[in-house]
């Protein structure tokens, strides 16, 4: 089946874009869970980046938050729950298989909360998240749908990284992969590229000095990429 | 028999732009026993492409669809007939004896209609000019109290209407009556707009009567539409998207 | 089938848990509204299985085709030429009052003239071995997804009782129902119209929608033009669409043909229709032949169209209207089931056995108020049918439903949907009204 409607491209990249939070959401935390056997209060940086402010106070109300708290919407059960939103609709085109990984890593993040250790707890989400990517890609013979979702799962990549400071060199990886995935989407879809926040990414992600000067700048581009040019009468 | 010239023209004015407006219009006058149709041309203005077909109880119905924004919408239909009365159809859809949405009686129709039905014993066109008497006695033929949504019921309860209400209840009594009828909307000589009236089954055709002006139809009625009632008969239907909050309709029509 | 053999089954197909268990990972969910919140739940399984003979299921199937074919002539004649009302068959009033008589269909023939694609008949088994049809469903049965996910499931869990025992493989619902959709293709993609994700069938919906290989649309991706039927892509085109198997009720189909405020129809989808350009599943107008009250005359139109007897039998029905059955009515109220005509699902069902002295008075007449309005039955002694409820085996009322396709033949799939009540008292089991459901093992 070749078409695919407006609602459900949108469905498409949303559902790549917050499944992604979700993984590097957990991803994240797993990492300062190690950090903050060290150092008390690591979380903090965590929350510089997002400019969110401290009214965690410990560790464990932070991590508590962020990992299970569906009304936190930084938090992997918030970005999970908005997968598998988009996922339900999207069954025909990414299969029930598929779909099921998404109820798992639902349950299994729900029954980790009551783990007696959270970071074994989540390994099983992590290696639901990794078959949800492996199940779908089996799953879909229409590289179109698949591309569509593969734009939303690097955009947001990319713009967790800017934000969280990933080194130039990762970030300009997934940046390269971006450009892979624009060039894919056929004309006169709605992924094709905005030309002018185009042209601006490329120029500013060419080299270190300049991405660094206005990695903002590159957060507002993929933000409104795909917004249709102005037309001037 | 009578050579009509008929038109008839909708403007519909929008406040802000809309668009996917999908519409159904019944306007093109049938071909029926008593009248045929000479000649007929519809305008309608963003242009359009439409499809013509006929529904099942015989109207023709133009179904068109603009996609882009657009303020307005008109229509326009011109033509001529030749209309004879005295000829008759003769074909019944049983639905007709049943009571529809706007015509099915409350409590107090239904004793109305008890009431009354004693008071006259005759043939079918007897009966039915017996209750548009009635009718022309105790309601009021006002404009603005009343809607396209009112119902028999309600007409009836205001003891005030237009042509649509007063068909709408002389259909409910004739139904009650067991004696089928069905909605009739057309051209008369009457005023700038679209006319109502009513077609009862004798048992062998159907016969026109004029329940508004309480007098039987003649060669100067032009039939445009008919069904159980008002839904099944409105000239113009839409479903259109947008921010407008309100829509303006001027309708003319001249029959000569 | 003895009943140590069922024990055996049970046994192999093991716990509840772990079947359902698997259900929730595949979502195999209803959505549920209480309160007007909307929730969604996991429709409770039972892993003991109803089994039906092969003799027995070859007679139901002969009984259900039988009956389909004769309520497809019937829907035919009443949107043509009524035939059966002329000949004094049905009095014409019961078509006429029913909510599901569409005038605005008269006329239309569908696409190899069949309006009931996809029926749902509802029967029962009662202790004497009898089956009964409870119900004809032409509109839109649902639930055909249920046992078609929890066979996929009951086959990984115990693939002994599969191995072991000579049951007919029911995986092939969803290739039947894209042939029948084929079949009623007037040139273009299959689609499935939901009214979308907060419906309580959702998930069937989107599982059909899947394994058809069809689209899921809503009707905000779908307009009529030049009488055709599209879909808007995202590329800025259109896809034509040849069969819509919608899971929206008729009045809500189109907002120009039927009630004006429905937001979830497509304008003009009548014109389409009419024009013989797109095939709907199941056709505008069906509501007509599953009334409660023509129910009564589906024997008399077996007789009539086919010039059979009925092979299968309805729970004997008392229609109000008719003065010998309305005594009859008044006189044995207190052993009758009463059904409100109009009501689906499980609603507007009462025994008079439940009733009181003061409340059997006071629905005798309204019976004699509104003869037209009620049919009163014959309560049918079910065959109760053992559920395990926490490692114990407790005996409930329980139906088939089952479903027959009407393409270039009419097939039964050999299966059906077997729903119980959870309530040890209740004849009720729609899945709206809280139960479960079983697998249906029909023997090679």
């Amino acid at each position: 089946m070749t078409t695919i409607s407006k609602e459900h491209s949108d469905r498409l990249y949303w559902l790549g874009r917050y499944t992604e939070r979700a993984f590097i959401t957990m991803k994240t935390i797993q990492n300062l869970y190690d950090k903050m056997l060290d150092r008390k209060n690591a979380y903090e940086d965590f929350l510089r980046y997002f400019g969110i402010s401290d009214i965690y106070g410990s560790n464990e109300t932070f991590m508590k938050s962020f990992l299970y708290d569906g009304s936190n919407a930084n938090s992997v059960a918030y970005s999970l729950e908005r997968s598998y939103d988009n996922g339900i609709v999207l069954r025909e085109e990414i299969s029930t298989e598929s779909l099921s990984f998404l109820q798992l890593a639902k349950d299994t993040l729900a029954k980790s909360e009551s783990s007696r250790n959270t970071r074994l707890s989540l390994l099983s989400l992590e290696d639901q998240m990794y078959a949800f990517w492996g199940c779908l890609n089996e799953h879909i013979y229409n590289d179109e749908i698949r591309n569509i979702i593969y734009i939303g799962k690097t955009i947001e990549r990319l713009d967790l990284y800017i934000r969280m400071e990933y080194p130039f060199d990762i970030t300009r990886k997934e940046y390269i992969r971006l450009m892979k995935n624009l060039e894919r989407a056929p004309k006169g879809t709605p992924y094709r590229y905005n030309t002018a926040n185009y042209s601006e990414l490329v120029k500013i992600m060419e080299n270190e000095e300049k991405y660094r000067q206005n990695s903002e700048k590159v957060i507002g581009c993929l933000e409104h990429l795909f917004e249709p040019m102005e037309v001037t009468v | 028999m009578k050579m009509l010239n008929f038109s008839f023209s909708t403007k519909l004015t929008f406040d802000d732009y809309v668009h996917d407006h999908s519409f159904a219009l019944r306007i093109i006058p049938p071909d029926t026993e008593s009248q045929k149709i000479l000649s007929c041309s519809l305008n309608i203005s963003p242009s359009v492409t439409t499809k013509q077909t006929v529904d099942a109880f015989g109207n023709n119905v133009t179904a068109g669809y603009i996609q882009g924004d657009h303020r307005f919408l008109d229509f326009e239909i011109k033509g001529t007939a030749e209309v004879d009365s005295s000829k008759h159809s003769s074909f019944l859809m049983p639905c007709y004896l049943y009571q529809s949405e706007y015509t099915a009686p409350d409590e107090e129709l239904i004793d109305f209609y008890a009431e009354l039905k004693d008071k006259n014993i005759g043939y079918v066109s007897d009966r039915a000019a017996f209750f548009s008497d009635i009718l022309s006695d105790i309601i009021e033929y006002k404009k603005g109290a009343t809607t396209t949504a009112t119902t028999a019921a309600e007409a009836f309860a205001l003891r005030s209407g237009v042509c649509q209400d007063f068909s709408h209840i002389l259909i409910s009594l004739l139904r009650m009556d067991g004696i089928p009828a069905r909605y009739i909307a057309g051209l008369a000589f009457c005023d700038g707009e679209t006319h109502s009236w009513v077609e009862y089954w004798t048992g062998d055709h159907w016969e026109g009567i004029d329940p508004a002006n309480n007098c039987p139809v003649n060669d100067d009625y032009l039939v445009i539409s008919m069904g159980r009632d008002f839904h099944d008969c409105a000239i113009d239907r839409g479903v259109m998207f947008g921010r407008y909050t309100q829509q303006l309709q001027l309708v003319r029509s001249v029959l000569t | 089938m003895t009943q140590q053999n069922t024990e055996q089954f049970t046994k192999a197909v093991g716990n509840a848990n772990e079947i359902n268990e698997l259900l929730r990972r595949y979502g195999v969910k209803f959505g549920i509204y209480k309160n007007g919140v909307f929730n969604e739940q996991f429709f409770p399984f039972d892993p003991i299985p109803r089994v039906i003979s092969s003799e027995d299921f070859k007679s139901i199937e002969k009984g259900l085709v039988q009956r389909v074919n004769a309520l497809n002539e019937f829907l035919f004649d009443i949107y043509h030429e009524k035939n059966i009302v002329r000949d004094g068959i049905i009095p014409e009033i019961f078509i006429y009052i029913s909510k599901g008589y569409l005038a605005q269909c008269e006329g239309i023939t569908p696409k190899n003239r069949i309006y009931s694609h996809i029926s749902g008949i509802d029967l029962v088994q009662a202790k004497d071995g009898e089956w009964y049809i409870l119900e004809d469903n032409l509109r839109i049965p649902s639930g055909a997804s249920y046992p078609l996910i929890a066979r996929e499931l009951t086959r990984i869990a115990a693939p002994e009782a599969f191995s072991e025992n000579e049951i007919v493989d029911n995986r092939n619902y969803a290739q039947l129902l894209k042939e029948t959709m084929e079949y009623a293709n007037c040139g273009g993609i299959r689609a499935i119209l939901t009214p979308g994700r907060y419906n309580a069938a959702y998930f069937e919906h989107s599982y059909l929608a899947e394994h058809t290989g069809s689209v899921l649309v809503q009707n905000d991706e779908l307009f009529v033009e030049d009488n055709i039927l599209y879909q808007r892509t995202y590329s800025g085109g259109k896809t034509r669409i040849g069969v819509l198997y919608r899971r929206i009720a008729d009045e809500y189909l189109d907002p120009l043909n039927f009630l004006p405020e429905s937001l979830i129809g497509i304008p003009n989808l009548m014109e389409v229709y009419r024009s013989g350009n797109v095939g709907i599943i199941n056709a505008i107008g069906n509501g007509v032949a599953d009334d409660k009250g023509i129910y009564y005359f589906v024997p008399k139109m077996i007789k009539y169209y086919l010039g059979e007897e009925p092979i299968l039998k309805n729970a004997s029905t008392y229609l109000p209207f008719y003065e010998e059955d309305m005594k009859y009515a008044m006189d044995n109220l207190e052993k009758l089931v009463i059904k409100d005509v109009a009501e689906a699902g499980g609603y507007g069902v009462v025994f008079g056995s439940d009733l009181t002295r003061e409340k059997l008075e006071e629905f005798r007449r309204t019976i004699i108020a509104e003869p037209r309005r009620f049919i009163a039955q014959e309560v049918i002694d079910f065959l109760d049918l053992p559920i395990l409820d926490n490692g114990e085996t407790i005996m409930r009322k329980a139906d088939l439903l089952a479903f027959v396709l009407s393409g270039e033949t009419t097939r039964v799939w050999t299966s059906g949907l077997t729903r119980f009540s959870r309530n040890p008292d209740s004849f009720v089991v729609n899945s709206s009204q809280g139960g479960g459901f079983k697998d249906t093992w029909v023997l090679k």
